[in-house]
């Protein structure tokens, strides 16, 4: 059965009349940039794809306006969920004079002309969409306004002086004259697009969208069932296929002991080898999946000149920590200011401490999948879940040799990420589903089952940490010391990068504010067996729960309450201090405790800063003790992003963040042994289910400094308060995680 | 005592006890008598290997004596014994550390005795108190397939972790004197053929009992035979319990039907239950390769072992389930009741019915605890791994938790299992690991 | 086999064992109810069957022939579903959106049954996991709804 996907269905040219649920499956068979009635290789769509001469100035490849008004915008950013595709609309609804309410947001294809970020890379990551783009796409929707006005000029036969414009319309004033976008839309997408330096902004006091709580646009989808995820894509004569890969990363197939009755089961197509996994092609997925899961594989041990980091047999998560914390060195300063052996020295008092934390994965609810579709012209159609479309059809091109021209490549929307989506060489579907569509010459949609997808996804890395520091007579911290045995995931994808460090595996001990005199940050480099990649906040998700705890200790020893001792550690720094003020304030006034709450359990409170992704937050967590394990009761954390666009989506990614930073905190853990994941779905690998969940409330602080992250940065923080909390509550120091290795009483 | 008195008395008992000690020696040295002392089988008939691969099967040789991803036979099963652990043995026919040097006697005296060349007694993990009873044909076939069915392989056997002086072997000479039987399976005149063999294959080749029947404070099986009314009466053994395969109305067979035996052994469920455990084991070796025939005779032969009413209680009779606030309840309905249904009715035969479930109905919580913990192995049918499986909850659930859930389980819907103590669970939680959740498929070839 | 699905009856060619979840996404082509797991553990292939909710995963669709499932696709002919969906937007509960079909379908089961939940009766039956965390804005529209009921 054929979904309105088919490509034969929808004339990509004309899409008047598609109702908005159609326009929307428009985008699943992926038309490039279309305009009005213009064919596919017209002038305005190579225009697209042309050579920028400056950033995010090529209107046409960004936005359609309908006939209808309604504003269809390729989006350089991926929606997985935290907003971006609504931020966009609001960004560029600002300018163009257009209510968000009346765009459709997709992501945009490769391509040069959707390089919109000041780093001059295109990812959806390191919480940098919003951020890193939003003066270009707010001078995005300008140029567009500017060209509507242009063409409604020409059409009015009026000077463009008199023409101004409100929501949707160019508005000729002198005459009572007006005209729609969409009646617009064609003359004025044809028209050159204005010297940028000739725009003009919308003043911030005059903003209608930006930094209101704009509804989300895709919450009505989303709450029906109607969105569209890789998962869900399907195209004419299409196939299905499950994977069984090698226990172990590396291994390769021997042999198949029953290949020939695994080929004759209910529904199978064909049988195929891969590289490092058997895959089974069906009409259905179950019968792929129960098929492929029916192969008897030979596994062999990984080649010594493996191009994958092979796994070992003897691999164990527990083991490779205490390799990791017997670990002397050398290690590599990445910050070293003043002396900080001298002031250990002579410090009245030193105290020490070894942090740790844990293997993780991403988890996110949407298994990998890849959609492959060879075209009879040779051209190859992929659609996939990806935070990079043009490094992924970069190695597309690489791996299937076609030029990247021929090749399309369509982003529906991630359910989730989280980091799971990036460039992983061992851990994403679609060269299978490439390699898979070629062999059987029919589009192949691959889907990882849960248990494919924990056996092959990459971790958060695992550091050890060990600290020292020196306090002063008055109890106060004169300096600090952290040596972290570990490796980045950076440099585990890309390999160790000479002497230089990689800044994803320190960053959280790196980059602190506190006004401690001497300070030794540094890694002792260890390459591990496992195979690593980005996790929500990535450095940061470990690295300040390490900090922020020992900071804790330190309090404790030099008889300082954390609150107070913060405070006065950033007495130079008022940004911070308005934060952390603000965190306290939110909680009710910062009270330690512990104390015995309305409902008779015994409460204690912590405290803890981070300042990741170019935002600063402040968290107070509010913990007791159920059954032997830690009860969160309360999160409530303030968060100065510099500015915002959607009140409503931070508030909701930080109610998000939280959510995954208590996870992290109180029960996930990816275990191997015998090299092999312990867990294969979420009975062993438990995430935060509702009961764990704590009430979260947020404080949006905008200091009005440089625009920071939102996805990412409200996360480090609450590992730590939570930590800090369990500490007083108990009398028992935090040094690792998660708690539930712990038992309390 | 006086030391001189000592002495004399002593010395008058040194002879007799010199005697004894010699024939101590040679009893428990000795190698028992084959009847195939003088048959020195060198050519094997494919139909023999065959026919003695089928052997193995109802035997489950592989089941110890073979690790996933490693050569069929070559050993290395980790065991736990009341002693301390061993490991099962590489039974290829390599002539080094494998079995290719024995003769058929050797082979004999090693599978129906326990007794290896040189007069070594085998662990009593190696079934052979069942296996004694293995016709002379079956052991013949047995041995050719050993010898020519299977591919020699040099993988070194583990020796045992038990200290010294529990690791002497002799002693179970004396053991085997007491509590294993010598003779081979003689046909009850009273019964007729397939009951005969059902019952050939329970007592023998299949050693059901090992796990079903219970055991003495010697660790010996209570009865060998249905003779003994303790014989497949239900066991607690490594961290599950076996349940009753007698006529037992609640805690064994008395509900099901011959086909519904035959079915359970053949795919692994029926209405009334899903292997788990270590049956999972047992079927995915061993059951479901047995012919049709054989199955029939094991459920013929399982269903003329009378119950025990007084040890059993009053039959199971399903119960609405009333209102109940306990957490316990709470947690079935959303942790359980997606597969086994709020009503506790399962969907059969895909997931199995907890109303009137063994595991909610004997005394010892021992399966309902582990399986909880540690969810079910993957159960291979002919070769497919199954569609449903049980998860594993010991990363989500604690002890109270799990306690909770299994004393609502095991008190609801007629069960009378009883409740679950959270300490039971801990104990459990600290000696298992979870089920892998990829198939385990051993090898015969 | 024939199977009931959203008021309308539909004829699949299928294995007894095979689980709702993929008849409704492969056979039928209804992919609003998700795959997370495959083993009842998440909650995204949540669907009614008699108004009860169930998680089409670890459901063999034999066990419910004849009987009437709805599934997220219809969940707006429904008063209740309508209600959930319109909550839903209202409180912006979805991030990736992943979960939600499932999320939904559990929140109209429980109001079919309860209409003005306490939050224990909500806490108890709103078990979906969410990896985005919207567990507080879930709460809130399911407040929400009990409230307009009580009102």
């Amino acid at each position: 059965m054929n979904t309105p996907l088919s490509l034969p269905e929808l004339p990509l040219g004309d899409p008047v009349n598609l109702s908005r649920r159609r326009f929307l499956a428009s985008t699943a068979v992926g038309a490039l940039v279309i305009g009005f009635g213009l064919p596919l290789g017209s002038a305005r769509v190579q225009a697209a794809t042309a050579n920028a001469a400056e950033r995010g100035t090529q209107v046409p490849a960004f936005l359609e306006i309908r006939p209808d008004g309604s504003v269809r915008l390729l989006s350089p950013f991926m929606e997985g969920g935290q907003g971006t595709h609504t931020a966009m609309a609001q960004i560029v609804g600002e300018e163009l004079d257009a209510d968000p309410a009346t765009f459709v947001v997709e992501a945009a294809p490769p391509g040069e002309a959707y390089v919109v970020m000041e780093n001059g890379i295109r990812i959806t990551g390191g919480s940098m969409s919003v951020r890193m783009s939003y003066p270009t796409m707010r001078r995005l929707g300008a140029l567009a306004r500017a060209m509507l006005l242009q063409a409604g000029a020409e059409q009015l036969g009026v000077p463009l002086a008199e023409l101004t414009t409100q929501p949707g319309r160019v508005v000729h004033a002198a005459s009572g004259r007006s005209l729609g976008y969409g009646e617009l839309a064609g003359r004025a997408l044809d028209l050159p697009v204005p010297d940028p330096a000739s725009i003009t902004l919308r003043d911030p006091s005059q903003f209608r969208w930006i930094g209101k709580p704009v509804k989300r646009l895709d919450a009505y989808d989303k709450s029906t069932g109607k969105a569209l995820y890789t998962i869900d894509l399907k195209v004419d004569d299409m196939l299905h296929a499950a994977v069984q890969h090698a226990p172990r990363l590396g291994m390769t197939v021997g042999s198949l002991r029953n290949q020939a009755q695994v080929e004759a089961m209910k529904g199978v197509h064909s049988v195929h080898t891969l590289p490092g996994a058997v895959a089974v092609v069906a009409e259905r997925w179950w019968h792929a999946k129960r098929a492929v899961e029916a192969i008897q594989v030979d596994w062999l041990e990984a080649a010594a000149d493996s191009k994958l980091r092979a796994m070992p047999a003897d691999f164990s998560t527990d083991k490779h920590r205490e390799f990791l914390a017997a670990q002397q060195g050398p290690a590599r300063d990445d910050e070293h200011e003043g002396d900080v052996a001298g002031a250990l020295k002579n410090a009245k008092t030193r105290v020490e401490a070894t942090y740790h934390n844990q293997y993780l994965n991403h988890a996110q609810l949407e298994p990998p999948s890849a959609l492959a579709r060879f075209n009879p012209d040779g051209s190859l159609e992929v659609w996939l879940p990806n935070q990079a479309p043009d490094m992924f059809r970069a190695d597309i091109a690489k791996r299937t040799g076609l030029d990247p021209a021929r090749i399309t490549l369509h982003s529906p929307l991630l359910g989730g990420f989280f980091g799971r989506h990036f460039l992983y060489e061992s851990a994403n579907p679609y060269p299978q589903a490439i390699a898979l569509a070629k062999a059987v010459g029919r589009p192949i949609k691959l889907i990882w089952s849960r248990e494919e997808e924990f056996l092959r996804d990459v971790l958060r890395p695992l550091a050890v940490v060990k600290f020292r520091a020196a306090l002063d007579d008055k109890g106060l911290p004169v300096a600090i010391e952290a040596v972290s045995a570990t490796e980045g995931p950076t440099e585990a994808l890309a390999g160790k990068q000479g002497d230089k460090i990689d800044p994803t595996a320190l960053e959280g001990l790196t980059g602190k504010s506190y006004a401690i005199p001497n300070k030794r940050i540094a890694q002792i480099y260890v390459k591990g067996p496992a195979m690593l990649g980005y996790w929500r906040s990535v450095g940061n998700s470990l690295n300040d729960f390490f900090y922020e705890a020992f900071l804790d200790e330190l309090a404790d020893k030099g008889g300082h309450d954390p609150y107070e001792l913060r405070l006065h550690l950033l007495r130079d720094n008022p940004r911070l201090t308005t934060l952390l003020k603000a965190a306290a304030e939110l909680s009710g006034g910062w009270r330690r405790g512990p104390y015995t709450a309305e409902d008779g359990s015994r409460r204690a409170r912590g405290v803890a800063m981070a300042s990741p992704f170019g935002s600063h937050a402040a968290v107070v967590a509010e913990v007791s003790i159920e059954h032997g394990q830690v009860k969160v009761h309360h999160i409530w954390e303030a968060i100065d992003p510099g500015s915002i666009v959607n009140p409503a989506i931070v508030q909701a990614q930080v109610a998000g963040a939280v959510a995954l930073g208590l996870s992290q905190t109180l029960l996930e853990e990816a275990v191997y042994v015998d090299g092999k994941p312990r867990a294969r779905n979420y009975d062993l690998y438990p995430i935060l289910p509702p009961s764990r969940m704590a009430q979260v409330h947020v404080k949006i602080i905008e200091s009005g400094e440089k625009m920071g992250g939102i996805g990412e940065p409200p996360l480090p923080a609450v590992a730590p308060a939570v930590a800090n909390a369990v500490a007083q509550l108990t009398g028992q120091r935090i040094r690792s995680l998660p708690l539930s290795r712990y038992t309390f009483s | 005592m006086n030391t001189r008195r000592f002495a004399r008395t002593a010395g008058w008992l040194a002879l007799p006890c010199l005697i004894a000690a010699g024939l101590l020696a040679w009893y428990v040295t000795r190698e028992p008598a084959s009847p195939f002392e003088q048959e020195q089988a060198t050519t094997f008939d494919p139909a023999l290997v065959s026919r003695g691969e089928y052997v193995a099967r109802l035997g489950d040789c592989v089941a110890c004596h073979s690790l996933a991803g490693k050569a069929p036979f070559a050993g290395g099963l980790e065991m736990a014994t009341p002693l301390g652990t061993i490991h099962a043995t590489n039974i290829t026919p390599d002539p080094g550390v494998g079995i290719g040097a024995y003769s058929l006697a050797d082979f004999d005296r090693a599978v129906r005795q326990g007794v290896a060349p040189g007069g070594r007694r085998l662990y009593p993990a190696m079934p052979y108190p069942s296996y004694v009873k293995l016709s002379d044909d079956d052991v013949r076939a047995l041995y050719a397939f050993f010898m020519k069915g299977v591919q020699p392989a040099s993988e070194p056997n583990i020796p045992s972790a038990i200290p010294w002086p529990l690791n002497m072997r002799w002693p179970i000479a004396l053991w085997n004197g007491v509590f294993a039987p010598t003779a081979t399976y003689a046909a009850k005149p009273g019964q007729d053929a397939l009951w005969n063999r059902g019952a050939y294959i329970v007592q023998g080749p299949g050693h059901c009992g090992s796990c079903h029947t219970p055991r003495g404070l010697a660790f010996n099986e209570k009865a060998l035979d249905e003779t003994g009314t303790p014989f497949l009466a239900g066991a607690l053994l490594d961290g599950w319990y076996a349940p009753s395969l007698r006529q037992d109305q609640n805690t064994g067979l008395g509900r099901w039907s011959e086909p519904q035996i035959v079915q359970f052994l053949k795919t692994g469920r029926n209405p009334h239950a899903v292997v788990y455990g270590s049956m999972t084991e047992a079927f995915n070796n061993s059951t479901q390769f047995m012919a049709d025939d054989d199955l029939a005779a094991i459920a013929r032969y399982l269903k003329s072992l009378p119950g025990d009413p007084q040890r059993d209680g009053a039959p199971w009779q399903y119960q609405a389930a009333a209102t109940d606030t306990r957490p316990g309840a709470h947690l079935y309905a959303t942790r359980c009741a997606s597969c086994h249904g709020l009503d506790g009715k399962g969907q059969p035969d895909w997931m199995p019915p907890l109303a009137g479930a063994t595991s909610a109905l004997a005394k010892e919580a021992a399966s309902a605890i582990n399986i909880t913990l540690n969810g079910s192995q993957r159960i291979v049918a002919a070769g497919v791994p199954d569609a449903y499986r049980m998860p594993a909850f010991r990363e989500q659930l604690s002890d109270q938790e799990i306690a909770q859930v299994l004393t609502y389980m095991r008190s609801t819907w007629g069960n009378t299992g009883g409740a679950v103590d959270a300490r039971d669970v801990n104990k459990l939680r600290g000696h298992t690991d979870p089920a892998s959740s990829s198939p385990i498929i051993l090898h015969m070839r | 086999m024939e199977l009931r699905i959203n008021q309308k009856a539909y004829q699949v060619e299928v294995d007894a064992d095979t689980p709702l979840l993929w008849v409704i996404r492969d056979d039928l082509g209804m992919t609003g109810t998700k795959y997370g797991c495959g083993l009842a553990q998440c909650g995204a292939c949540s669907v009614l069957v008699d108004g009860n909710v169930v998680r089409a995963c670890v459901t063999p669709v034999a066990a419910v022939a004849g009987r009437e499932i709805t599934t997220i696709e219809a969940i707006e002919a429904d008063d209740v579903g309508k209600r959930v969906v319109a909550a839903w937007v209202e409180h912006q509960v979805a991030q990736c959106g992943y979960c939600q079909s499932g999320q939904v379908m559990a929140a109209t089961a429980l109001l079919k049954h309860t209409p003005a939940p306490t939050t224990a009766q909500i806490d108890a039956a709103m078990v979906n996991l969410c990896r985005c965390g919207t567990y507080n804005a879930i709460h809130t529209a399911m407040d929400d709804l009990a409230k307009q009921e009580r009102a």
